[in-house]
């Protein structure tokens, strides 16, 4: 049993990715194998410096950094989408590796998408 | 988990009631299942599906009540009803312990759904022989 | 039935971008079931995954398009079920 989360909606305009990013925590929380996959315009959860004070929410950057921590087993974000939104090495906030969608998606037993 | 034999199902649901067709696409799909003689482990509602729970749905009487016909079929089939605490204490959706918790006026959980944690759907990625998942469409 | 390694369930109309997704990972040996939105897919004209496509016929009608339909073999929801125990595995998009 080893389960893929998928967030591919962008961050702060829609809560999909964080209720997602729980799913994760809670399966990391009961011991269970989960990695993180953004793609899409979900990459945008990766950029650093958010600042999310002036639209009254909380840094989903902080939320994201906690995974480690919760024993989320490894953060991929897609190539493609990456480039598509100018994410780099440089901009992107530390502990993420770059894959590609389509040679991760088969090796999950599971796969949930946010929302 | 061989494929073709029976199998128990963990349903889902992530999309709204009369906001998407989710919990149609659900109810159709566990009708057939339980008809083929699979077992539904549970239904889980998640993210904006927790609405599909409400006691306080009242759609005009010519649409179909989504809240209440699956309300109805998890009570025939003895299939347990669970929405996400979090998702649904968010969204305004509280059994009568959350009401007396939080102090909040009213109480709104539908029988016989039942309020409880993530938890829940972990057991059920790990019990359920398929997990499946009914998302707002677009 | 063909032996299905993952059966993709698609409910998203084609300009989603999950669609779109959906339609970039699929491989030799899957399966696609167009539910929903998703069965718009083959009011376009274009549409060649290279897998096997299914779609849900009560949402092709209510769509007004379950007549005439190439490409696609017709389910109902019972079919449904049968694809998901049939597949070894299931990925919602």
């Amino acid at each position: 049993m080893s389960t893929l989360m998928v967030i591919d909606q962008p961050p702060y305009g829609t809560w999909a990715g964080r209720e997602a990013l729980d799913m994760a925590f809670s399966l990391a929380a009961f011991d269970q194998s989960v990695t993180l996959l953004f793609t899409g315009s979900g990459v945008n959860w990766l950029r650093m410096s958010q600042q999310p004070g002036g639209v009254e929410q909380k840094s989903l950057e902080k939320n994201l950094s906690a995974a480690p921590v919760f024993g989320v087993e490894a953060i991929y974000a897609d190539a493609a989408a990456c480039a598509r939104y100018g994410l780099t090495v440089e901009n992107m906030i530390a502990g993420v590796a770059i894959a590609s969608s389509s040679e991760l998606l088969p090796k999950y037993t599971h796969t949930a998408f946010a929302g | 988990m061989a494929a073709d034999s029976l199998h128990n199902f963990t349903l889902v649901i992530t999309g709204a009631p009369y906001s998407s067709q989710a919990p149609q696409t659900a109810l159709s799909f566990a009708r057939a299942a339980l008809a083929k003689g699979h077992t539904l482990d549970r239904v889980f509602l998640y993210g904006d599906g927790v609405h599909l729970a409400s006691a306080l749905c009242a759609p005009p009487s010519d649409e179909p009540h989504w809240p209440a016909q699956w309300a109805a079929f998890l009570k025939d089939n003895a299939v347990p009803g669970v929405a996400c605490i979090a998702s649904a204490l968010r969204r305004g959706l509280v059994n009568d312990a959350e009401q007396k918790r939080y102090e909040l006026p009213a109480c709104n959980l539908l029988e016989p759904f039942m309020i409880a944690g993530l938890g829940e759907w972990v057991e059920a990625t790990m019990a359920s022989s398929r997990v499946i998942y009914f998302h707002a469409g677009a | 039935m063909a032996p299905i390694n993952t059966l993709h369930i698609l409910n998203k109309a084609p300009e989603h971008p999950r669609s779109l997704a959906c339609m970039s990972v699929l491989q030799s040996g899957d399966a696609l079931l167009l539910t929903e939105n998703a069965v718009l897919a083959l009011a376009v004209n274009s549409i060649d995954p290279g897998v096997p496509v299914f779609a849900l016929a009560p949402d092709l009608a209510a769509r007004g398009l379950e007549s005439g339909i190439q490409g696609a073999s017709l389910v109902d929801y019972a079919g449904m079920v049968d694809l998901t125990t049939h597949a070894q595995k299931l990925i919602n998009w």
